[in-house]
């Protein structure tokens, strides 16, 4: 995590401090050593503190250091520095079964030579559990999975959502102190996976441990965390609430890869329009309101020339906006193409001055009733109190 | 469709004759020759083996009056009952030894990395590459050293040295097939390493396991070369040694060494009618289902 403290929430989600922490990274760096002897840093420096039974989220884009940090947290991987805490106890030099962790993995590594009830109760048989309790906990597991039809089974003869509810029998059945989950959906097709996610809530709800949850899907993190980790290149780039890190994302990393379609950035030069901040980009300019003027104004850094994010959410075809729209909300915009989603519609548009610009290109989601064709230059508006600014040296969100 | 070149006659006759050449009786034919061709000495040897000694020389396909006196005279009379033995302890032992070293070496081959882990892997292949006889002077003053000569152990040695590179390189294989992810999940699970090993990896790797035991002792069973080197009597000749030596004898007596050689080929002959699954699945080095 960085030292500017914009990137975290500061509270868990419920805001109770007193929580005991479950789980503490401090400082986890990572690297390996390539075969020509160059040092490939995997993971940079990560702390992060993780409350009990919170559902944590880390999220990015492949080999931004997401699963070697979970690795390295179920003892797969041993981090070159930094310390790690579970439930209070320096971990350091353990081995995976001394550190009360369950995981389930990508492709979910079922012991295919095992049965299902073999599969959920090995956790428990290594570790010399009475047959009794064995018998008990795996038939309450996989009731609870709704898989008990399948307990005689092999994993061959299952299919690939009932696989996956395997893969979580044999973690939850030992009831461990933290479940880590390593793109668990990502094997499934996409209606499976919907249904799985809205199960994995479900039972997280119901079994409320501490989890560490890696995917690259955004959708999977905003849905499922308490608090979403976002990486990149190794880093911490946010630490937060999935709503905070969709309306206040704390770089244009953060900006760029939270949300779908992606957040559209404009270079643009400031100047005061009377008591305003006024943008301009190649093609429109927009004035700001107060509020975002004053925060521009409090910022310590050059504000001449900054990075301007708009999300396609923050746009409407002028001509479905009720309310009467001043001067700089709204600018003409060339169509170039016309997506209706169903609820509404994405437009491909470019400045007006820009049409036969591709690289102008920026995306817009405005309500299905748009007029809207191809080829027509229409007038967009913009929800100026929903844009973003960044600074283009650092990429720091400047208004979050 | 017919090209541009072709009337539609032609075209048809074209496909006519292939359909013959693609039919069931051309494939057959040629799967017939092929089997005869590879079938036939063996066919041929185990005739001669019943036949009299006097009954080889006579220019008939079956032996005219069968008899086992040629495995009487080979086993019994010249006492190569006792290679036969041989060949058991020594393909068994050798067995033993090649599958206990070569099975861990090839898990750690797979999934651990170690400082020149790939030049010591590629050695290991190395020394499958050299023509054996290369080999044979140094072992055999190594085993006159050593007092091995003439003992079952210096002709397992060989065996041991000659085909654990190639488990270990099978066995590498086969556990690369197996998902690192199950040895993670063992260990997760509260496996030691050893114990996800055991319990895990070796249960799953167990078809592969059986190959390379099959492939190893068959292997074993026929080697002919360092046994020969190190063997000259029957406290240490395995069977094809001991067959080989009918081939110095003054009046080479055919019905006798047809008959020890089919006393050879037969361990082998059952090993592949039980377990071709496995030497198929050994040969091409992939575990299915």
């Amino acid at each position: 995590m960085s030292d500017t403290d914009h990137t975290t929430d500061g509270a868990a989600p419920t805001a109770d401090e007193d929580r005991a922490l479950s789980l503490e990274l401090d400082g986890i760096t990572k690297e390996y050593t390539e075969d020509d002897g160059s040092t490939v840093v995997a993971v940079d420096d990560v702390s992060l503190d993780v409350y009990e039974g919170e559902f944590i989220v880390l999220v990015g884009p492949s080999g931004c250091g997401k699963t070697t940090t979970l690795r390295i947290v179920a003892g797969l991987e041993q981090p070159t520095r930094g310390s790690l805490r579970i439930g209070g106890e320096d971990v350091a030099g353990r081995e995976p079964r001394e550190r009360d962790i369950a995981m389930v993995f990508q492709n979910y590594a079922l012991y295919p030579h095992k049965t299902v009830r073999g599969n959920i109760a090995f956790p428990l048989k290594i570790r010399k559990y009475p047959d009794d309790e064995i018998e008990t906990r795996v038939q309450d597991t996989a009731d609870l999975l709704g898989i008990g039809e399948l307990l005689d089974r092999h994993p061959a003869d299952l299919s690939g959502g009932q696989q996956q509810r395997v893969a979580l029998g044999r973690a939850i059945v030992r009831d461990p102190a933290v479940f880590l989950f390593d793109e668990p959906l990502s094997n499934l097709d996409a209606k499976l996976r919907i249904q799985m996610r809205t199960e994995l809530n479900k039972l997280h709800d119901r079994v409320g441990r501490t989890s560490v949850y890696v995917t690259h899907d955004q959708v999977e993190a905003m849905t499922l965390s308490d608090r979403v980790v976002v990486m990149n290149d190794g880093t911490v780039q946010q630490v937060a609430r999935p709503k905070t890190v969709y309306q206040q994302p704390a770089n244009r990393f953060v900006a760029g890869f939270i949300g779908e379609p992606p957040m559209n950035f404009f270079p643009v030069t400031t100047s005061p329009e009377g008591d305003r901040l006024r943008v301009d980009a190649d093609g429109f300019s927009l004035v700001l309101p107060p509020e975002i003027t004053d925060t521009v104004a409090a910022w310590d850094g050059d504000t001449d020339r900054l990075e301007l994010g708009i999300r396609p959410e923050a746009f409407e075809d002028a001509a479905l906006v009720e309310r009467s729209l001043a001067a700089g909300e709204t600018f003409p915009a060339y169509v170039a193409v016309v997506e209706p989603m169903g609820p509404n519609t994405d437009l491909a548009l470019r400045p007006d001055n820009r049409a036969d610009d591709e690289a102008a290109e920026f995306t817009a989601r405005v309500a299905n009733e748009t007029d809207a064709a191809a080829g027509e230059t229409i007038e967009i508006a913009v929800d100026t109190t929903e844009i973003h600014l960044f600074d283009p040296e650092t990429g720091e969100n400047i208004l979050a | 469709m017919a090209g541009p070149n072709f009337t539609v006659e032609q075209y048809r006759r074209r496909q006519r004759l292939w359909n013959l050449l693609e039919s069931r009786y051309v494939v057959h034919l040629v799967l017939f020759l092929a089997v005869f061709f590879i079938v036939s000495p063996l066919i041929w040897q185990l005739l001669t083996s019943f036949k009299t000694q006097q009954g080889v020389l006579e220019l008939t396909y079956l032996p005219t009056e069968p008899t086992l006196a040629a495995y009487e005279r080979a086993l019994i009379d010249r006492g190569f009952w006792r290679a036969v033995v041989n060949s058991v302890l020594i393909a068994t032992a050798s067995t033993v030894i090649v599958m206990i070293l070569g099975t861990p070496a090839g898990y750690v081959f797979s999934r651990f990395r170690f400082p020149f882990d790939n030049a010591v892997f590629v050695f290991v292949l190395f020394t499958r590459l050299f023509p054996p006889i290369g080999l044979v002077t140094p072992y055999y003053r190594i085993v006159t050293t050593f007092g091995l000569l003439n003992t079952k152990t210096g002709i397992v040695i060989a065996n041991v040295y000659l085909w654990l590179p190639l488990v270990i390189y099978i066995m590498r294989n086969f556990f690369i097939t197996i998902p690192q992810a199950l040895d993670e999940a063992a260990r997760v699970d509260g496996c030691t390493k050893v114990q996800a090993f055991r319990y895990v990896v070796f249960p799953v790797v167990l078809p592969g396991f059986a190959a390379g035991t099959i492939l190893t002792f068959l292997y074993s069973w026929r080697e002919f070369l360092f046994a020969f080197t190190v063997s000259t009597d029957l406290n240490s000749m395995t069977i094809p040694v001991a067959t080989f030596l009918f081939v110095g004898d003054a009046g080479i007596d055919w019905a006798a060494m047809a008959a020890a050689a089919i006393v050879a080929v037969i361990p082998s002959a059952l090993v592949v009618v039980f377990f071709q699954r496995y030497i198929v699945v050994g040969l091409t080095g992939g575990l299915k289902g």
